[in-house]
């Protein structure tokens, strides 16, 4: 095994971990902005890791370039929606309790 | 050792699109069928970049997930502010 | 290797049906979306592992739209029917 794949070997187990950590307290939390707290953590630090676990495995630096692009991509995606999704519990329209 | 993982991974991929659809169609409130059949669009496109066709899961994730599951979300916020504001008239009432 | 990725889509595969019964069970609509947020970022974290095991040329475009989708959804789900009815006149 090369330092690489040592590398991406760690990256990767940290990742399924977070990914793991952040379903457990979607399932557990109690409420929606302790959920919401777990969720984005899953989403940008699981999926960070994996990204950076596969880099090393990746075929050329193009398509490592890309695994980052698709990370960043997910971040701003993740930020911007869960702050749209923590407003809108604030404000409390259209949760209608079942 | 590869193959007995790879069977694991598609059964469990098997029994949630199955769970997802079963919940979809039995779901009376309509944005929770919406939101569940958005999940759907993204697990049936896990199953087509499974099956080696990224054309079809490409498809399937911008047509079937995104595309459409913004328009029924829409939907579902405008039928119920319709029902809500013509509430005097028929409940189905024209647009 | 090739074990190993398949044992980390594996855990990842089980936090998406793990993202299900959060969708199923709500209790609100945020919950549900979420958990759909979850679902798909999984969803990316899966692809990409299958693009290195399976070596399938494109599928880490799949994942770039997955990326795009969950974007989409929450915006979509969260657009507030307030000003939709100002629109409206």
């Amino acid at each position: 095994m090369t330092i690489a794949e040592g590398l991406s070997f760690g990256l990767l187990g940290a990742g399924a971990f977070f990914f793991m950590a952040g379903s457990v307290g979607l399932i557990r939390l109690p409420d929606r902005f302790t959920r919401l707290h777990a969720l984005t953590k899953a989403d940008n630090v699981g999926l960070g890791l994996i990204v950076l676990g596969l880099m090393p495995l990746a075929a050329d630096v193009r398509e490592a370039l890309k695994l980052g692009l698709i990370w960043i991509l997910v971040v701003i995606a993740g930020a911007t929606g869960a702050h749209l999704i923590a407003k809108r519990a604030l404000r409390g329209d259209g949760e209608d309790a079942q | 050792m590869t193959t007995t993982l790879l069977a694991a991974f598609d059964i469990l991929l098997s029994l949630t699109l199955l769970a997802l659809a079963a919940a979809a169609l039995t779901s009376a409130e309509p944005r929770r069928a919406v939101i569940l059949f958005i999940a759907f669009g993204l697990v049936l496109a896990l199953v087509w970049a499974r099956l080696r066709a990224p054309d079809l899961a490409l498809a399937e994730a911008a047509i079937g997930a995104g595309l459409s599951g913004a328009l029924l979300l829409a939907a579902t916020r405008r039928a119920k502010a319709h029902t809500k504001e013509g509430a005097s008239g028929s409940p189905e009432g024209q647009p | 290797m090739t074990a190993y990725l398949l044992v980390i889509a594996l855990v990842l595969m089980l936090s998406i049906a793990i993202g299900l019964v959060r969708v199923a069970i709500g209790p609100t609509p945020s919950d549900r979306m979420m958990a759909a947020q979850l679902m798909g970022t999984s969803g990316i974290g899966v692809v990409l592992l299958l693009a290195q095991v399976v070596e399938v040329g494109g599928l880490v475009d799949v994942a770039l739209i997955f990326a795009l989708l969950a974007a989409v959804a929450v915006t979509a789900f969260t657009r507030r029917r307030a000003n939709e009815r100002e629109a409206k006149g």
